[in-house]
C-alpha cells in the first residue's frame, strides 16, 4: 500500500496545511503535546494543530542544553504565530513548562498553560485535573467568543473517538507476530490526525487499505521514546533489518490508544481519558508506564527494545536506566540511542542500530 | 590588567555552618539509630509537617551541594553514569543515585521514606521515582502547580495542595505508627516564621553601602532554612547573623574594602569553584542579591498552619509566573542598587536556565544593567571551564569600568 500524497506532504511540511486553514478562515490552535485534549477545541470550532519541531533549528531564546525538540517547536510556534489564533502549553516535562514562559513573552495570541498532574494515581489528582479543563473551556469561551455546550463535546468525542479507534486498528494488525504494516505508514497517519481536520481524516485513512501481507523486517521491535517526528529514525530500523512492531511514542500509540468514554458527563469522561491514559515518561507512578511498554513487548511479541532518546530529555532518560533493568528480567534485549539531530548523526545511529538489530539475529 | 587582591571578610557566623551542618547529620544518625523515621526531600518540601511529625528530613540537593563542595563528588557521578544515568542529567541527582549504587556509605542515613514535591522541576519526580525503584522506599509524590496568578493561592489549587499535606500525614500516621499534633505543628510553624523573617531582615541590609554581607556568606547561610525550618537552631543562628551583620552596617564595614560595583547573582552557586565569588570581590565586585537566597525563606502563619503550608510549597522562586518573577527581579535591581547581573546558566538546572536569554533581554532593553551570562554545572567539576569563565569575567569587569 502507498501512503496518498496528501498525507505524505503533510507529513514533510505541515506548516502548509496553516496556509490552508487561513484561508478558509478556520481559526487554529497550536497546542504542544497530546495531554491537551483535543475534543475541546474542536467543540468550540477551533482546529487544533499539533505544533512541532519540524523543519526548525533549536529557537535561540533557549540554552543549548534544552530538549533540542521542546526548543524547535517553540521556534515554530514563534515564527508562524500569525498563523495561529492561539495557542495551549501542557505542562508536561521542564522544557514544555518555560516553553510556556517564554512564548508568553513573544506572542500577543491566546495562551493558554494546562496544568497536568503528574501523580496520576492520586484520586486528587484527577478532580484537579477536570477544574483545569473546565478552566481550559472557559479559556477557549471567553477567547473566541463561542459557547461549548454538551452536545458539542458529545459530537467532538464521538469523532476523535472514531479518529483513535481507526489508529488503534492499524496498529493492531502487527499484534501478535504480524509482519503487516509498516512503521512508517503508520507514523504517517498517526501524524496527519494530529493536523488534519478529523471528520477529513476519518474519511481518508477508512479508504486505505494497510494490510501488506509482509513487509520488510525480521527483528521484532518496541521503540520507546517522547515524541518522534524524525521519519529518518524510523527508516534507519527498518533498512537495518528491524520491524517496529509497536511503540509508546507521544507521537505513537500513546496518542491513541485509549478512548473517551462516551458519558453524560464529558469533562469528566476527558479528565479521566486524558490524565489515566497511557503515560507520558514525566508521569508518575513510573510502575504504570513499565506495565504499558510490558504489555506491548508481550502483545507485539517483540524482540528487543529500543529507545530513541533526544539528548536531554531527561523523563526518557531516567527511565531508560529503570526500562532496561526490568525488560532484562525478560531477557529482553533493550539500547539505548541518544540523538540531537539525525540529520547530522546517521552514520552513529545507524551503525548502533545495526549492532542492535544483530545482536538480537537479525 | 590584574588588580591589586584585596582582603574579603567572611562573617564570623558564616564560619559555624560547617559545624552546624555536622551537628545536624549527627542527628539525624541518632534519630535512624533510635528508630525514627528518615525522610529524602526535595528541597522546598515542607519539613515543618515533617519535623511536627518527628520524621527527620535529609535533602540530597544539599548532599550533592556538599560533596561538590569538598570535592568527592565525583565519584558518585561516575558510578550513576556507570548505571545507566546520562551525564546530562541534574548533577545533584546524579550526586545521590550513585551514592545509592554504591552501597550509602557516608552521612546521609538510608531513608524510610522519598517525599518530593514537584514545585522547583519536573525532574524531582523523576529523580524520587528512581530512588524509589533502586531502594524499595515508599515514595510520595505531591504536586503544586505552577502559580499563574496570585488567585491561585487562594482557590482550587491552594485546596489541591491543602488536601495533598494531608494525604502526606495521614501516610506517615499509618506507616510508621505516629501521631499528628496540630499544637506541635503551629509551635514548629512560628519558629520557621521567626528564621524567615530575620534571614529577611538580614538580607534587606544588604541595601547598605558598603554591603555587609556577600555571596560566600549567603551560599552558606541558606543551609538551616533547607533543611531545619522549624528547630530552635535555625532560629538561634539567624538571631546571630542579624547581630552581626547589623554590627557591621553601623560600623560601615562592607564584605570588600572598596566596592566598586554590586551585583546580581542569577542562579544556584557552582559549589565546586566558590572560589569565583572571592574572585569577583578582588575586583571590587560584591554580590548583593540573589533570587536563590531569598527563596528559601517565607512568612507563615500560624493560624492557618496547612494552608499557610500549601502557600510556601508553591510560591517558591521557580514556581511562580514568568510575569511575577520578572516584576521581582526588576524591584530588586533597583531596590539593591545593581550595577551588573551574572546569569549563571547551569546545564544541571534547566528550569532555572531556560528563560534566562529572555530574563537577559528585558535586562538589556527595559533598565539597561550589563551582564554577563556563562554556561557549567552547580556540582559537577567535569563540565567547567575555569580559564575561559575567568577571561569572561574580566572582560564584564571592564564593561562595569566603563559604564
Amino acid at each position: 500500500m502507498e501512503i496518498p500524497s496528501e498525507i505524505r506532504d503533510l507529513c514533510e511540511n505541515p506548516t502548509a496545511i496553516l496556509s490552508r486553514y487561513r484561508d478558509s478562515g478556520v481559526k487554529v490552535i497550536g497546542y504542544t503535546c497530546s495531554y491537551v485534549p483535543e475534543e475541546l477545541m474542536i467543540s468550540a470550532g477551533l482546529q487544533p494543530y499539533r505544533a512541532t519541531n519540524i523543519r526548525a533549528d533549536p529557537s535561540a531564546l533557549t540554552p543549548s542544553f534544552i530538549c533540542s525538540f521542546a526548543s524547535a517547536t517553540l521556534e515554530n510556534m514563534i515564527r508562524h504565530d500569525d498563523l495561529f489564533s492561539g495557542f495551549v502549553v501542557a505542562h508536561t516535562c521542564d522544557p514544555m513548562w518555560r516553553l510556556y514562559d517564554i512564548l508568553k513573552k513573544k506572542t500577543s495570541k491566546p495562551l493558554f498553560l494546562l496544568r497536568v498532574p503528574h501523580n496520576t494515581k492520586n484520586e486528587l489528582s484527577l478532580g484537579f485535573f477536570k477544574k483545569e479543563l473546565i478552566r481550559f473551556k472557559t479559556f477557549l469561551e471567553e477567547n473566541f467568543e463561542v459557547n461549548i455546550d454538551d452536545d458539542a463535546m458529545f459530537n467532538s468525542i464521538s469523532l476523535c473517538n472514531e479518529s483513535r479507534d481507526l489508529l488503534k486498528s492499524i496498529y493492531m494488525l502487527n499484534s501478535n507476530s504480524k509482519h503487516k504494516v509498516k512503521a512508517s505508514d503508520r507514523f504517517h497517519v498517526v501524524l496527519a490526525c494530529m493536523w488534519m481536520p478529523k471528520a477529513e481524516f476519518n474519511v481518508k485513512v477508512k479508504g486505505l487499505n494497510f494490510d501488506n501481507g509482509k513487509t520488510l523486517g525480521d527483528v521484532r521491535l518496541h521503540v520507546n521514546g517522547t515524541a518522534i517526528y524524525e521519519f529518518s529514525l524510523i527508516k534507519i530500523v527498518e533498512e537495518s533489518g528491524g520491524f517496529i512492531a509497536s511503540d509508546d511514542l507521544c507521537t505513537g500509540s500513546r496518542y491513541f490508544w485509549n478512548n473517551v468514554e462516551e458519558s453524560d458527563d464529558p469533562i469528566s469522561a476527558l479528565s479521566h481519558r486524558y490524565l489515566l491514559r497511557t503515560p507520558c515518561p514525566s508521569q508518575s507512578p513510573l510502575e504504570d508506564r513499565l506495565d504499558y511498554i510490558n504489555f506491548m513487548v508481550r502483545e507485539f511479541q517483540v524482540q528487543g527494545v529500543l529507545t530513541f532518546a533526544k539528548r536531554f530529555c531527561d523523563p526518557i532518560l531516567y527511565d531508560s536506566v529503570h526500562i532496561r533493568s526490568m525488560l532484562s528480567k525478560n531477557d529482553i534485549p533493550t539500547m539505548v540511542i541518544e540523538y540531537e539531530n539525525p540529520a547530522q548523526e546517521i552514520g552513529r545511529i545507524k551503525s548502533r542500530v545495526e549492532a542492535f538489530i544483530e545482536s538480537i539475529g537479525g | 590588567m590584574s588588580l591589586p587582591r584585596k582582603r574579603s571578610r567572611i562573617l564570623q557566623t558564616t564560619r559555624k555552618i560547617g559545624e552546624l551542618i555536622m551537628t545536624y547529620f549527627s542527628k539525624v544518625s541518632d534519630a535512624k539509630s533510635k528508630g525514627k523515621p528518615v525522610a529524602w526531600v526535595t528541597v522546598f518540601t515542607p519539613v515543618e509537617l515533617l519535623y511536627a511529625l518527628d520524621i527527620y528530613p535529609v535533602a540530597p540537593e544539599h548532599f550533592g551541594a556538599l560533596c561538590s563542595a569538598r570535592g568527592f563528588i565525583v565519584d558518585y557521578l561516575e558510578e550513576a553514569e556507570r548505571c545507566g544515568y546520562s551525564e546530562s542529567l541534574c548533577s545533584y541527582s546524579r550526586c545521590s543515585l550513585g551514592y545509592v549504587l554504591s552501597g550509602m556509605n557516608g552521612i546521609m542515613p538510608p531513608p524510610d521514606i522519598l517525599i518530593t514535591f514537584r514545585n522547583s522541576c519536573d525532574v524531582y519526580v523523576k529523580w524520587w521515582q528512581s530512588l524509589h525503584m533502586h531502594l524499595g522506599t515508599p515514595l510520595f509524590v505531591g504536586e503544586t502547580p505552577y502559580v499563574l496568578a496570585p488567585e491561585d493561592l487562594d482557590n482550587y489549587v491552594l485546596d489541591y495542595v491543602v488536601k495533598q499535606l494531608e494525604q502526606l500525614i495521614e501516610m506517615a500516621e499509618e506507616r510508621f505508627g505516629l501521631r499528628f499534633d496540630m499544637e506541635k505543628l503551629v509551635e514548629v510553624l512560628k519558629l520557621s516564621d521567626k528564621a524567615s523573617e530575620l534571614w529577611f531582615e538580614t538580607l534587606k541590609l544588604r541595601r547598605f553601602r558598603p554591603c555587609p554581607l556577600g555571596g560566600r556568606d549567603s551560599a552558606s547561610d541558606i543551609f538551616p532554612l533547607v533543611v531545619m525550618q522549624g528547630t530552635e537552631e535555625a532560629v538561634s543562628f539567624y538571631e546571630e547573623l542579624l547581630r552581626e551583620v547589623k554590627g557591621r552596617v553601623g560600623r560601615e564595614e562592607g564584605v570588600i574594602e572598596d566596592e566598586k560595583f554590586r551585583l546580581l547573582f542569577d542562579g544556584i552557586w557552582i559549589w565546586h569553584a566558590f572560589d569565583l565569588i572571592k574572585y569577583f570581590e578582588d575586583k571590587g565586585a560584591v554580590f548583593v542579591y540573589e533570587p536563590y537566597s531569598e527563596a528559601w525563606a517565607y512568612r507563615l502563619d500560624a493560624s492557618e498552619p496547612l494552608e499557610s503550608i500549601a502557600r510556601k510549597i508553591l510560591s517558591m522562586g521557580l514556581n511562580v509566573d514568568i510575569d511575577i518573577r520578572i516584576e521581582r527581579f526588576l524591584e530588586n535591581i533597583k531596590e539593591y542598587q545593581i550595577d551588573g547581573a551574572v546569569l549563571f546558566s547551569n546545564r544541571s538546572c534547566k528550569t532555572w536556565s531556560a528563560t534566562q536569554l529572555v530574563t537577559a533581554d528585558i535586562l538589556n532593553k527595559k533598565v539597561n544593567v550589563p551582564y554577563l551570562l556563562f554556561e557549567a554545572d552547580m556540582a559537577d567539576p567535569r563540565q567547567y571551564s575555569e580559564a575561559q569563565i575567568k577571561n569572561r569575567i574580566d572582560a564584564f569587569i571592564e564593561v562595569l569600568s566603563e559604564s
